[in-house]
């Protein structure tokens, strides 16, 4: 066991050193001088020039070049933002909390809803409720999701006037960030209205919420049916119905811990599209995340901005797939049979 | 069954037939299926169906809504956008492009991965592990990152969604020929053919290849739908197609500023995608239930 751990982690730090090598390739090829690229000081004076040639040793070979890279990029060093003269860090820091945010809550509604629903899909005789919420999750799983966000946004928003559009919070609220997450900063704060700027915050987020967690909730809507369905059928099911155990006794501590192992490992897969796909919610909805920032970042080629955020979402993509992994093989004794019998 | 006739000879059906013959039990599949063949024609024959060019303007004729709107006339059948242009027809020459370059896009990442994850399917050890771990870090960037950083490179425009979302699909082909010939390697009928003394190329082509066929076609399936996404989103973001261009997501991004007043203009793309992805997932679908049960 600990060598499967030991190996997962060879590879997170594999993967990770072929991402920056692949970000460091794509700086160089920046359409700007490569110092410019690195730093975002855009004219610089010739002590800071000579500044950043010694952080990033531009006089030095290649291979020297990129462990400078590497160096300032862990060290939390991404350069100045070339738009707002900023540190990219501290924006960063800014911004990641918020898109953490609207991704845990879209989780939990798809989680939420999904399971249940994959539940009752696999568990109902009626042949026309089994096709219709296949049907469903189809159609979920094709929408384009702008298009879904601008229509929910269009009809919840603008039509029947029920929840704001865009946005984190009504600006007339000044909640002090404490940890970035508006939901438990509001609730932290001393202020008179806090629980009026928490009700808002949670208006805020159902819109974006929403059409985020429709593309996952589809998924686990579909793997549970499946993997519910390839369980019910197990002889270890036939056996806890043999010594006379309930229905719901049987789901839950025979069917459903099996059944959500396959679920585990699809949240694991989905985690790449669930971030492309929250990059575009986060634009229709002006949400103050990662995405938002990243976007605007290319629309004024700001480098820096782009390094960061891409380095900073796929290593969180990179690090909690693996997580997933690893946690699957802890609890399925399955795999970790495959494992031992392929050494 | 008792035959009355001697002459009759029962008929086997071949493989492909009864793969077939499942998928098209499946009415949704087969809806699908007419739908795709639709879309192919369409790409095909556009110029000669589509009534106005997609950028001929008439300034007559601005935000008039669809044909069944009580103010819409049928000569503009979906109505027109902010400039005057038909819908319609900018819809039927958006086709060739978001439908025609996803199929592009796939089969040229399909070239690329089959080779490379062929190559590192068959062999066994740390040679093959890196170079099947190799695009893993790619694997790790979600596409529309993946999408940003070309555009940082080489700038937007259509060419560039073509490699944008061409390297963010590589390596999930790669990924996926190279588990499923590892996979098939270690059964015991690949071990049979080797002592009978087939070279590697030849149990890879005529052992191995037949039963990776269906893994193939399911993963290109996923891929074209997962592509016509990532190509209408990147031209919604203004980060692929550009302004004037009847691409589907483009086509939104520019009825964007008419939300309010037009929203036919959104909707209609809108829905067009969604059809277009829709019955390319019910064939994939339909496809997935035909050939997975005989792998089992």
């Amino acid at each position: 066991m600990w060598q499967y751990f030991f190996r997962r982690i060879n590879l997170f730090l594999a993967t990770s050193i072929l991402l920056l090598l692949v970000l460091y390739i794509a700086t160089g090829l920046f359409p700007v001088d490569k110092s410019f690229a690195l730093s975002g000081i855009a004219t610089p004076s010739t002590e800071q020039q000579l500044q950043i040639n010694q952080t990033y040793q531009l006089q030095q070979s290649a291979f020297k070049q990129f462990i400078a890279y590497i160096q300032q990029r862990l060290s939390g060093d991404f350069g100045v933002s070339i738009n707002s003269q900023q540190a990219v860090a501290g924006e960063l820091t800014r911004v990641l909390p918020a898109s953490l945010e609207l991704a845990f809550v879209a989780g939990l509604i798809a989680i939420a809803f999904g399971v249940p629903l994959g539940v009752f899909a696999a568990l109902t005789q009626n042949v026309f409720l089994q096709r219709l919420i296949l049907a469903i999750t189809l159609t979920g799983y094709s929408v384009p999701v702008f298009w879904l966000g601008l229509s929910l946004l269009l009809w919840f928003g603008v039509n029947l006037n029920w929840l704001p559009t865009s946005g984190q919070i009504n600006l007339l609220y000044d909640i002090d960030s404490v940890t970035g997450v508006m939901l438990i900063d509001t609730l932290l704060s001393a202020k008179p209205y806090s629980f009026a700027a928490f009700q808002d915050a949670v208006l805020h987020l159902i819109l974006p919420a929403v059409t985020l967690a429709v593309l996952p909730f589809t998924i686990v809507t579909r793997i549970t049916r499946q993997a519910l369905t390839n369980v019910m059928e197990q002889s270890y099911i036939r056996a806890a119905e043999a010594r006379g155990l309930g229905t719901s006794k049987i789901l839950f501590r025979h069917g459903l811990p099996n059944a959500l192992v396959p679920v585990l490992k699809s949240i694991g897969l989905m985690l790449g599209t669930f971030a492309s796909y929250g990059i575009v919610v986060e634009v229709i909805f002006s949400w103050p995340g990662v995405g938002n920032w990243l976007i605007s970042g290319i629309y004024q080629r700001d480098y820096t901005v782009i390094q960061a955020g891409i380095l900073s979402v796929s290593l969180l993509i990179i690090s909690l797939s693996i997580f997933i992994e690893m946690l699957h093989t802890a609890i399925n004794p399955v795999s970790r049979k495959e494992l031992y019998a392929s050494k | 069954m008792h035959l009355n006739n001697i002459h009759y000879e029962e008929k086997k059906a071949t493989h492909l037939r009864r793969i077939w013959q499942t998928f098209i039990d499946n009415p949704l599949a087969l809806v699908g299926l007419w739908a795709i063949a639709c879309l192919i024609l369409l790409t095909l024959l556009t110029p000669f169906i589509a009534p106005f060019s997609p950028e001929a303007q008439n300034s007559q004729a601005i935000l008039m809504p669809p044909s069944w709107h009580e103010h819409g006339s049928v000569e503009y059948f979906f109505g027109t956008d902010d400039l005057g242009r038909d819908i319609f027809s900018r819809i039927l020459h958006g086709v060739q492009l978001t439908f025609g370059m996803s199929l592009v896009i796939v089969f040229a990442a399909l070239f690329i991965g089959f080779i490379i994850g062929a190559i590192s399917g068959m062999m066994t050890g740390l040679k093959s592990s890196i170079l099947g771990h190799l695009f893993d870090a790619l694997l790790s960037i979600p596409s529309l990152l993946m999408a940003i950083l070309v555009v940082a490179v080489i700038g937007p425009g259509l060419t560039n969604v073509f490699w944008a979302v061409g390297i963010a699909m590589v390596p999930q082909f790669i990924r996926a020929i190279h588990q499923a010939v590892h996979e098939e390697l270690q059964k015991d009928y690949v071990t049979a053919a080797k002592l009978d003394g087939a070279n590697s190329l030849q149990i890879f082509w005529y052992v191995i290849m037949p039963n990776v066929w269906d893994i193939l076609i399911i993963q290109v399936t996923m891929a074209i739908s997962a592509a016509i996404l990532d190509i209408a989103a990147l031209g919604f973001l203004k980060l692929g197609a550009q302004a004037p261009s009847p691409e589907w997501g483009a086509m939104m991004a520019q009825g964007l500023d008419n939300l309010l007043l037009a929203p036919w203009t959104i909707t209609i793309p809108g829905v067009a995608i969604l059809i277009t992805v829709l019955s390319i997932n019910l064939v994939g679908d339909g496809l997935r239930s035909a050939l997975v049960p005989k792998r089992n």
